[in-house]
């Protein structure tokens, strides 16, 4: 379980200050698969890197299954992000001269994972996202749709507590944008893998179980979504 | 620490293997050149005072020096004295010998070089100058009325092509007039001209020890003992053998007799060596820092990804690094086969300096001297600027 208690995140120094996020809490249940939306600016992408580690808190704190994440060390926050976290960027950010499966390999690796443990764990992920056949090309060599999925499995490999998505479909036509967000909800109902996703498109409401609406840095509404995408009704 | 350094080799490695070849490619040439930058001008100032050394022995001193004794003009006896140094072990040839000036006098152009008198004979068991005849021949022992000039003394018509004042060009066969310091003019037919690159030899002139000894009526005297020694540098040892010998006279060695000279001309090579040295490993570590640089600060976006997916900043640093280390070894690898080339074409057409060829002395001190500097700058250039670019905030960095 995720806990976000009471963020506040304020950028800039002196007279000209912006509260990017104004006291939000937060709970993401695991196997939840999370949305984030809301207008540019609303703070929503915040909220994801205090989720992500990528960013602290000006104030409040953050529990992931129990650790105060907001205690730890630099070193101790990079550690935390290989092993417990996933995230997948808007432009894949993938290292351009690592083949697909190096890509994937890169963080098993470095959790200390011998060779044969690694190309397993990636061929089979691999395989998951749909790129079996692809793993020696280049990300150069791929489409934007290919190499967002490499993203994922990279994101994946570690099988992590909470996989975390800032807005995945936003360099995507619809059609592979569509397969992105299939593969997501595959992932969070076969795998139960905890997924927040930061979107600002309309129709991606339909993925999510739960959808947190954010807007000046608050949570506007929160809305459950019911199987099919229709809003849940209140319990 | 060790699954570290397996990863930021790994992405080193593909970083290398994909990444921008031609870059690469100049990036190691330039580190190859300052390499051979290091070793050749070092080892060209090692060849040269190699060669001065060499001649100092063959053809100015010997290795030993034996002269008279504070406040005497000559050596006395100096046949038993030749005598007792031939049985020493050790000595392979004695030459006694007489050391002034004179003046030297042709067709109006007057000349006062270094004369030395000599016994061809002994003189030939410790210098070559014997062998460096040029033009005739060179003196013997009986010879009297005779004078062998070096070949810089002897000159050109062409005053112009002199490089000391010279007798204009006088070939063998010619009559000179030569005044000694006692006032005694004597005329003597030029037997020989010496050619031996040796400054010493080439601009001073030579008659036998009879000769000088009629012209100033001495007898089995000598102001100048020269020792040839089957090793060379065992001098000091040498030195303390004849003075257990019982040897009062003042006793020199080579290098004592030649060090002036050549410390001066070592010392300004040295200098220029130093500067020289010092603006490779600055170039070497401007090439290495401003390729990793613009690499990293190309890359800022990429770093800041591999941060966030938990990927620490040690293991980015220590990939920097061993692309640097890389460039270094391939650099210097290629830096030698370059210099092997060199050293095989100046094998084939060597630098002449005045005192003769030189064939550049490459010290492995020196090989390991200049790798190690190479190494130290490598890694220096490399990693600071892999520490600047990932000390940056990971969300900073990914926005670019």
């Amino acid at each position: 379980m995720i806990i976000g208690r009471d963020l506040t995140r304020i950028y800039g120094m002196g007279a000209v200050q912006v509260r990017a996020l104004n006291g939000v809490s937060v709970k993401i249940q695991k196997g939840e698969f999370v949305g984030i939306m809301g207008p540019s600016g609303s703070g929503k992408s915040t909220l994801l890197h205090m989720f992500g580690l990528l960013d602290r808190p000006t104030s409040g704190s953050i529990l992931i299954d129990g650790s105060d994440v907001g205690t730890l060390d630099e070193r101790a926050r990079t550690q935390f992000r290989l092993r417990r976290l996933g995230y997948v960027f808007q432009d894949y950010a993938l290292v351009p001269e690592l083949t697909a499966k190096e890509n994937v390999y890169l963080p098993s690796m470095t959790r200390g994972m011998t060779a044969q443990e690694c190309t397993l764990a990636c061929s089979d992920i691999l395989t998951l996202v749909g790129l079996g056949d692809r793993i020696h090309h280049l990300p150069g060599q791929m489409s934007g749709g290919e190499q967002q999925r490499v993203a994922i499995a990279r994101a994946l490999v570690n099988r992590p507590t909470l996989l975390l998505a800032d807005e995945p479909c936003a360099n995507l036509d619809s059609q592979n944008s569509r397969i992105i967000l299939d593969l997501f909800q595959r992932l969070n109902r076969d795998l139960h893998q905890t997924i927040v996703m930061v979107s600002h498109e309309e129709w991606h409401k339909r993925y999510f179980d739960r959808i947190i609406s954010m807007k000046d840095g608050v949570i506007e509404k929160e809305e459950r979504r019911s199987e099919g995408g229709k809003p849940a009704p209140s319990p | 620490m060790f699954e570290e350094s397996k990863v930021a080799f790994f992405l080193a490695k593909r970083s290398i293997v994909r990444g921008n070849k031609g870059t690469l490619s100049l990036t190691i040439l330039i580190i190859g050149m300052v390499f051979v930058n290091l070793i050749f001008l070092p080892s060209i100032i090692t060849g040269v005072a190699v060669l001065f050394n060499q001649q100092s022995i063959d053809y100015s001193y010997g290795n030993l020096v034996i002269e008279p004794k504070k406040n005497q003009v000559y050596i006395n006896s100096v046949s038993e004295l030749q005598k007792k140094l031939e049985r020493i072990p050790g000595i392979t040839g004695v030459s006694t010998r007489y050391v002034t000036s004179a003046t030297i006098v042709y067709k109006g152009n007057v000349v006062t070089p270094a004369l030395y008198a000599i016994k061809p004979g002994d003189e030939q068991s410790v210098l070559k100058i014997g062998t460096k005849v040029s033009s005739g021949s060179y003196l013997a022992d009986g010879d009297t009325g005779h004078i062998v000039l070096g070949y810089r003394l002897a000159g050109n018509e062409d005053e112009k092509l002199d490089v000391i004042s010279s007798l204009g060009g006088v070939d063998v066969g010619k009559v000179v007039d030569v005044t000694f310091n006692n006032g005694v003019t004597r005329q003597y037919r030029i037997k020989g001209i010496v050619t031996s690159n040796s400054y010493s030899v080439d601009s001073n002139a030579f008659i036998t020890k009879k000769e000088y000894e009629d012209v100033f009526g001495l007898e089995d005297r000598a102001n100048q003992i020269l020792v040839r020694t089957r090793e060379t540098g065992k001098e000091n040892e040498m030195r303390n053998t004849l003075l257990s010998y019982g040897f009062q006279e003042k006793i020199w060695t080579w290098q004592e007799k030649s060090a002036n000279f050549l410390n001066q001309i070592i010392g300004s090579f040295n200098i220029i060596n130093l500067i020289g040295t010092a603006v490779s490993l600055v170039i070497a570590i401007v090439v290495i820092f401003i390729v990793i640089f613009i690499n990293t600060v190309y890359r800022r976006k990429q770093i800041g990804i591999l941060k966030a997916i938990g990927i620490d900043r040690s293991i980015i640093i220590k990939s920097y690094l061993f692309q640097a280390l890389f460039i270094f070894a391939i650099g210097t690898i290629m830096g030698c086969a370059f210099l092997l080339m060199i050293l095989q074409l100046l094998a084939a057409n060597p630098i002449v300096f005045p005192g003769g060829p030189v064939a550049p002395v490459v010290d492995p001190a020196l090989i390991l001297r200049s790798t190690m500097s190479l190494l130290v700058v490598s890694l220096i250039a490399g990693y600071v600027p892999a520490w600047i670019t990932t000390r940056e905030d990971i969300l900073t960095a990914i926005r670019g």
